[in-house]
């Protein structure tokens, strides 16, 4: 969990990063007077890095996922719960009561 | 709805608290929120913690639903001495409550005494007319003293103003299916299936009952309900998969001399494909039993 955490902290820094340095582009480039057509190619890689990182992080951070095929093994319906509410006393347990004697 | 997985661990739970391994608390909570029925195990266990003092006061507050739940559990395996007493302790401690006068009801009912149980019901009922739980267990008494048509009448009342109860809509689709009235049993599996279409089980009672009712439409209607639940289970409801055989088998004898426009719909390739996925599953899980199962196919293709 922990190397998790902390390649996700790093990803979003690196993120963060490489949105500040294209704000620093976009200001130089206003000084130079030039159009900013797209960011330059060593931001373009952090960014490809950062989403890399981020993306393992968000999938082994949260630990194990949940299936969510209705006939899997975790969540396929084995039996409908017994209706307690319209349970019966009368039925034929009722002449074998159990044998130890249960005292209380 | 008791899944897979849930359902393993109350297997390995109940293994290890009858062998003596310890977790009866949690074998108890499992029981209490699947809601199964196992008086047996709950009693012995439920009773060896009770009776031991310092284990009953390490639950706190929890003891009481342990002795609610011991209490029916003993009334379930006809101990009525327990039950009593397990009530009298709770009698004491919360002595106007609505709840412990259930109980108490419920116990009237288990000796068999109709006619107190009853009245104990009417004057719970007074004080709250819309309990849910005191409705059931009219019916239910109903259904105990073998009188299912007033069972039938109490359940239909109940469902007129409580439309959305699925275990209600259950019972009054196994009642009647008890006296043969499949028409009215298939109306209320379609209620469950219209409010739960995820539930493969309701699919695969629907389908039984049509099968049972016979007729083309309703065999055909069968058909589609066994294909629906083999959908929904992932083609592993052997149930569903000889039900499709034996539909197939019983169209194509019903329709021998019809005309071709009454001819059967469904891909012929159907009941071929549900034969080896069946021959398959027995290879794998009973192969002793795989000399029965083709030779029960092959008769069923011939006829």
């Amino acid at each position: 969990m922990n190397l998790g955490f902390l390649v996700g902290f790093f990803g979003v820094l690196i993120l963060s990063h490489a949105a500040y340095s294209t704000i620093q582009y976009r200001g130089l480039l206003k000084i130079m007077e030039e159009e900013f057509s797209r960011p330059p190619i060593n931001v373009i890689l952090e960014l490809i890095i950062g989403l890399a990182l981020c993306m393992w992080a968000a999938l082994t951070f949260p630990g194990k996922f949940l299936s969510i095929h209705p006939d899997s093994d975790e969540n396929r319906a084995v039996s409908l719960p017994d209706n307690s509410d319209f349970m019966i006393f009368n039925h034929r347990g009722r002449l074998f009561p159990p044998e130890i004697e249960m005292k209380f | 709805m008791v899944t897979k997985t849930e359902e393993t661990q109350l297997n390995q739970l109940e293994n290890q608290v009858e062998n003596g391994g310890g977790g009866v608390w949690e074998y108890m909570c499992l029981v209490r929120k699947l809601k199964v029925r196992r008086s047996e195990i709950v009693l012995k266990h439920g009773l060896s913690i009770l009776n031991d003092s310092g284990k009953r006061s390490a639950l706190g507050p929890d003891e009481w639903t342990l002795y609610e739940q011991v209490a029916i559990a003993a009334m379930d395996c006809q101990s009525l001495g327990v039950a009593q007493n397990c009530i009298k302790a709770l009698q004491k401690k919360f002595p106007e409550s609505k709840r412990v006068g259930k109980l108490e009801a419920l116990l009237l009912e288990a000796k068999g005494m109709w006619e107190e149980a009853e009245k104990a019901y009417s004057s719970l009922l007074e004080d709250n007319p819309l309990d849910q739980v005191i409705h059931k267990r009219k019916v239910a008494m109903a259904k105990a003293q073998g009188k299912p048509s007033l069972a039938i009448e109490h359940l239909n009342k109940y469902l007129e103003v409580f439309m959305a109860d699925h275990d209600a809509w259950r019972e009054l689709a196994e009642i009647y299916v008890s006296l043969q009235m499949y028409k009215q049993a298939a109306f209320c599996y379609e209620e469950l299936i219209l409010t739960q279409p995820t539930l493969p089980l309701y699919h695969l009672a629907y389908a039984d009952v049509l099968y049972t009712m016979g007729g083309l439409e309703n065999l055909i209607a069968a058909r589609k309900y066994y294909a629906a639940t083999i959908d929904l289970t992932g083609g592993k409801s052997t149930r569903a998969l000889l039900g499709i055989c034996l539909c197939g088998s019983a169209i194509a004898q019903l329709s021998k001399g019809r005309n071709k426009e009454d001819k059967d719909m469904a891909a012929p390739e159907l009941q071929s494909l549900a034969a080896t996925a069946l021959e398959r599953e027995y290879k794998q899980k009973a192969p002793a039993k795989l000399n029965l199962l083709t030779s029960a196919l092959r008769n069923l293709k011939i006829a």
